[in-house]
Parts: C-alpha cells; structure tokens; sequence
C-alpha cells in the first residue's frame, strides 16, 4: 500500500542574517520513513530543520512546505509542535526557574488541548513518566530540576529523549543528537527512537557519525551541500562517504 | 495639606539621591484631610519619634504626626504577625509609623500589606526596625495601592551585634511610590538582606533607594532587586552600599536585574559601591532587557502557546524573589497573593 506523504519540501529557499542559506531545496518524507541529512558544515543542515520547526532566525524567502496536506509556512511554532513536528535542539537552552516537570506537563496538556483531549491530572502524569522513562532506564530525577538550568551536555539530550517519549511527536527531526554523547547514551538514543517506529512516526536527523546510522538504519541518505540536495541514496551512502569522505563524491568542502 | 508647605525638609528633585523622581504631582497635591492610620493591633505602646534618620523621606510622615506606635516581640512565634493595612478615604493623607523590636534571640516574622481603593489619598508610612542581639525577623512588605493613589514608604533599620533581618519588599501597585531602605551597620556580624521584586503595569511610578552603610567589620548586606514593567510604568532602584574604614572584612552585595515588556516601560537603575578598604568582599550588577527568545522558542517548540511561555518565563524570573522568603507560611501567602481579597 502506497505510503502518505507527511512532508513535502518544494525549492525551498531559506536566508538567515540577510545570507540565502538553502537555495532551492526539495525533499519528500512519507510516513515511517527514515531519513539521513549529511553534508560539510555550512552545507545547510541544522538551517533546514530550524525552518521546518519555525525558528525566527530562519527566513524563507521562496518555496513550499507541505506537512500533513497543510501549508506549514502559515503555522507558528506552537501549532507546528501540536501538529506533531519535533526538533531535537543542538544545544538545548537552560531555563532556570522552569521546573522541567511542569514544563513537560504543560507542553503534553497544550498538545492534548490542541487535539481536542481533556487535560492530564498529576497523577497520570507522574505515572506515564514513571513508565515510559523505565523502559530506557532513564533517570527521572531530571524531572525534578530547573528545565535544562545546569544540565550536563549528555542530560540535556536525554532531557530531549523524555519530551520524545511523552509529546509521541509524528515528524521527529533531530540535530545531531549523538554529538558528545558516548557509545551508551547514543545505544539509548537509538533505542528510544527506534521504540517509536510504528510505521507512521517519520524520521529526519543530522549526524556526522555513522555509529548512529548503524543504529537507526535509514531508508534514505541526502547529501546536503550549498543550500541544496545534491546526492541521494541508501544506508550505503552513509558507509561510502564514511570511507571515503566528501571529496571522492565530487562535493569540496570549504571547511577544510 | 500640601506637602510642599510643611515645615520640615523635603527631598528635592535636584538632589543627587532623588534624581530622576518627579515628586511634583504628589508635592503639590492639596490633601483634604490628614489621619493617623491606625494599626489593627491593640495595646501598643506609643511613643514620640525621636530618631534622626539619613532620608529625608521619614520627614513627611513625622512633620504630620510624630507619635509612633511600638510592637515589641518578645517571644517566638508560631506564625507571622500580619498586618492587612486598605484605606478607603479619598482625598487624604494617612500617617502610619511604627517602630518593630524584636528582642534578644528572639525569631520573628511580620508581612505587612499595604492596599487601597480610594482616590486621590497617600500613605505616609514610616518603620523602624530594631533587632537586639541575636535576634532574627524576616519581614515582608507588600504595597499594591491603585493609581491614582501615592505611597511615601521610609524605613530604617537598626541591627545589634550577631542579628539578621531579610526583608522582601513587593511592588504591584499602580500608583506614584517611592520606598526607602536605610540600615547603617554599627556592629559586628550583622546579616541584612533586602530582595525586592518590583512588578509594575499601566502607569505605575515607582522608586526605590536602598542605602547601606558599614561601619563596624564582618558583616554582610546583600540587596537583590528584580524588575518586570509592562506597558507605560517607570522603576527608578538606586542601591548604594559604603563600605568605611573600619568594616573590614564586610560582605556588600548588590544586584538588579530588570526585565522590560514593554517599548514604553522604563528602568533607571544605579548601583552604587562606594568602598574605603581593600579586605572585603563586594559586588554589583545590573542587567536589563527582555525576555530570552530562544528560552520563548524552546517551550514553544513544545506545543506552548506564546502567551503561556510568555508567563512562564516572567514566574521563573520573579520566583527567585517568591523563593527565597523562609517562612512557608509566609511563602504560602505569597503565591496566593491577590490584591482583590482584601478591597
């Protein structure tokens, strides 16, 4: 059976700071699917999903965005949030005086708010959080702080985990969630992701590191360089580039 | 009555230590009446105000009335003291002075609430904190008048050797307020704290100056001041802190942190160290700006509305105040807080 197409990204062209960031860009994301995004830094990575989250930085100046057959350039970023899209932050921010406990209560009961759900009691909450954070042996006590406020670099990501677990986002985009993260937090990050895969839930990450590709096989693989796609294929591009690096597929990397 | 017209010195707008505060308005305003306001509490001794005080501020109040009421704690308590102070006169001028003691190892605690629903009317409110030694009182005020009214707030505190006082001092009236903190340290080991958060809207005119100054060696003063202003208010917060020569080994902090919300709303903020020896300890920092936009995009990113992120952030930064009063119950009273309980 033919598969929805949850994300359709049409010539997308992004400026951040005055400066055309994506020139053209186009991708396509139907439902389960797993998508890679690599590319030398500056290609436009962390740009594209900072767009689709609705991040104020980010100005789209051409192009179409279609998610769940709605035009997602008329959503703000709290609409695009309860219509199920997730960005993983890079860097997380700290909230000190947040309790991350009331926050993540407060974001699940907009996002039920918002699908026409009654509001979830302490209780309940407490009790979803107590399961779901078992299950990844997770611990719980991140709960109990200021949001992010002095969380280590590896906390933070496992903050993100938690609101993963909870929000069951549909489009689930994340920005280089391995990076810092030992091989035991990236086997939990992998492991709480592909828990999530039911065959509806989508996937969009940035990584550098192929550990993580091992672990969440995607299905396809984009080589994002200046702005656009200029190469796609399966989980062997990733090992191809991985071995041979950018160059031998004909992209120059300015950084270097 | 106008205030311009009483016998006594006044503060003037050209005084280095009144800069930026219009008293114009508030000078020049004809009272009707004068009244003493009276404290719930019965049976308190009265006495004359006899004590020189650095603010000329304490002038108003006892030109009109000299005669001071005196609490005097002298067992612990269970539970705070509160004093619930509404005027419901217009066109008046009420007088309210009262002298807090609290004896020798004694633990207290005193909020006071200062509200109002008339028009026109002021309060010429003045304290006088007395700690014996090792005593300790966490005293709370808030003032949440509406804004046609004024408030003159003058206190004084006077610490012995080992005693600690911290005082939360809250501001959500709309009104035209000026507030003095004034502690000269003459002994050692002396804690005094001083937090206020200073939430202001519509036309709120407010000023606060805080003035410590240390002359006996190893005590402590630290001033934090928090300050959201929407729409049209105004802040002015000048905290100056002298550190003499023979308070060596002194603590003197200072902090304000404000927030505006508003392109309209103003902040005068001046902190002031003015320090005579090398071995002690200090510091100062003011900071003012919004809210943190990418703290507003995260929890949005979460499917919260801006609105809600919105308050989110102002509770976190105004908490730090809330959260740092000790008492729970007082704390309690504090979260609960709604001016329309008591008009």
């Amino acid at each position: 059976m033919e598969k929805n197409i949850i994300l359709k990204i049409e010539d997308l062209k992004v400026n951040i700071n005055d400066k055309e960031i994506l020139k053209g860009l186009d991708l396509e994301i139907k439902e389960g699917e797993i998508h890679a995004l690599m590319g030398t830094n500056g290609a436009g990575k962390s740009t594209l999903v900072k767009t689709l989250s609705g991040h104020y930085d980010c100005v789209v100046n051409d192009g179409k965005i279609t998610y769940k057959n709605k035009d997602l350039l008329e959503m703000d970023v709290t609409q695009r949030a309860n219509e199920g899209i997730f960005m993983s932050f890079q860097s997380p921010v700290e909230v000190s005086g947040v309790n991350n406990s009331y926050f993540l209560k407060t974001a699940m009961n907009a996002k039920r708010a918002y699908a026409g759900l009654p509001e979830m009691d302490a209780m309940e909450f407490l009790k979803l959080t107590k399961e779901e954070t078992a299950k990844f042996s997770i611990d719980r006590k991140l709960l109990q702080r200021d949001l992010n406020d002095g969380f280590s670099g590896g906390e933070k990501k496992r903050n993100e985990l938690i609101q993963l677990l909870m929000l069951k986002p549909d489009l689930i985009m994340l920005d280089e969630i391995d990076s810092g993260l030992d091989v035991d937090a990236i086997k939990t990050v992998a492991n709480v992701i592909n828990s999530m895969l039911d065959g509806k839930k989508s996937i969009l990450m940035i990584t550098h590191y192929d550990r993580l590709l091992e672990l969440i096989k995607p299905d396809f693989v984009h080589i994002l360089h200046d702005g656009k796609i200029v190469k796609t294929g399966d989980y062997t591009l990733a090992l191809e580039l991985d071995e041979k690096g950018y160059e031998a597929i004909g992209i120059n990397d300015v950084n270097k | 009555m106008l205030i311009n017209e009483l016998n006594t010195k006044i503060p003037k707008k050209s005084e280095e230590e009144f800069l930026k505060i219009n008293f114009d308005s508030l000078f020049s305003y004809d009272f009707k009446e004068v009244k003493t306001y009276e404290l719930d509490i019965m049976g308190l001794k009265t006495i004359k105000d006899e004590n020189s005080y650095e603010s000329v501020l304490f002038n108003i109040t006892k030109s009109l009335d000299d005669n001071q009421k005196v609490l005097t704690i002298n067992k612990n308590i269970a539970e705070p003291i509160f004093l619930i102070h509404k005027i419901k006169e217009d066109e008046t001028f009420f007088t309210n002075s009262l002298k807090i003691e609290v004896k020798e190892n004694i633990k207290a605690q005193v909020v006071e609430v200062f509200v109002s629903e008339s028009n026109n009317s002021c309060y010429g409110v003045n304290r006088n904190i007395v700690l014996e030694e090792n005593a300790s009182l966490e005293y709370v005020k808030i003032q949440d008048i509406n804004a046609s009214s004024s408030m003159i707030f003058s206190n004084c505190a006077t610490q012995t050797k080992n005693s600690k006082l911290k005082i939360t001092n809250f501001e959500f009236g709309e009104g035209f307020i000026i507030n003095s903190f004034e502690n000269i340290i003459n002994e050692e080991f002396v804690d005094y704290e001083l937090n206020g958060l200073i939430k202001l809207l519509n036309e709120a005119n407010n000023a606060t100056l805080v003035k410590t100054i240390h002359n006996e060696k190893n005590s402590i003063s630290s001033i934090n001041y928090k300050n959201s202003l929407k729409n049209s208010s105004k802040a002015v917060v000048k905290i100056k802190s002298i550190v003499n020569e023979n308070a060596l080994f002194s603590k003197a902090f200072q902090n304000c942190n404000t927030i505006l919300l508003s392109d309209d709303a103003t902040i005068f903020a001046q902190p002031h160290l003015e320090i005579y020896i090398d071995e002690l300890e200090a510091s100062h920092g003011t900071t003012t700006g919004s809210l943190n936009k990418e703290q507003l995009l995260y929890l949005q990113s979460r499917g919260i509305s801006k609105d809600e992120a919105y308050d989110m952030l102002l509770e976190a930064f105004e908490s730090s105040i809330k959260n740092n009063i000790e008492d729970e119950i007082i704390k309690e009273f504090i979260q609960n807080y709604k001016k329309e309980q008591y008009v």
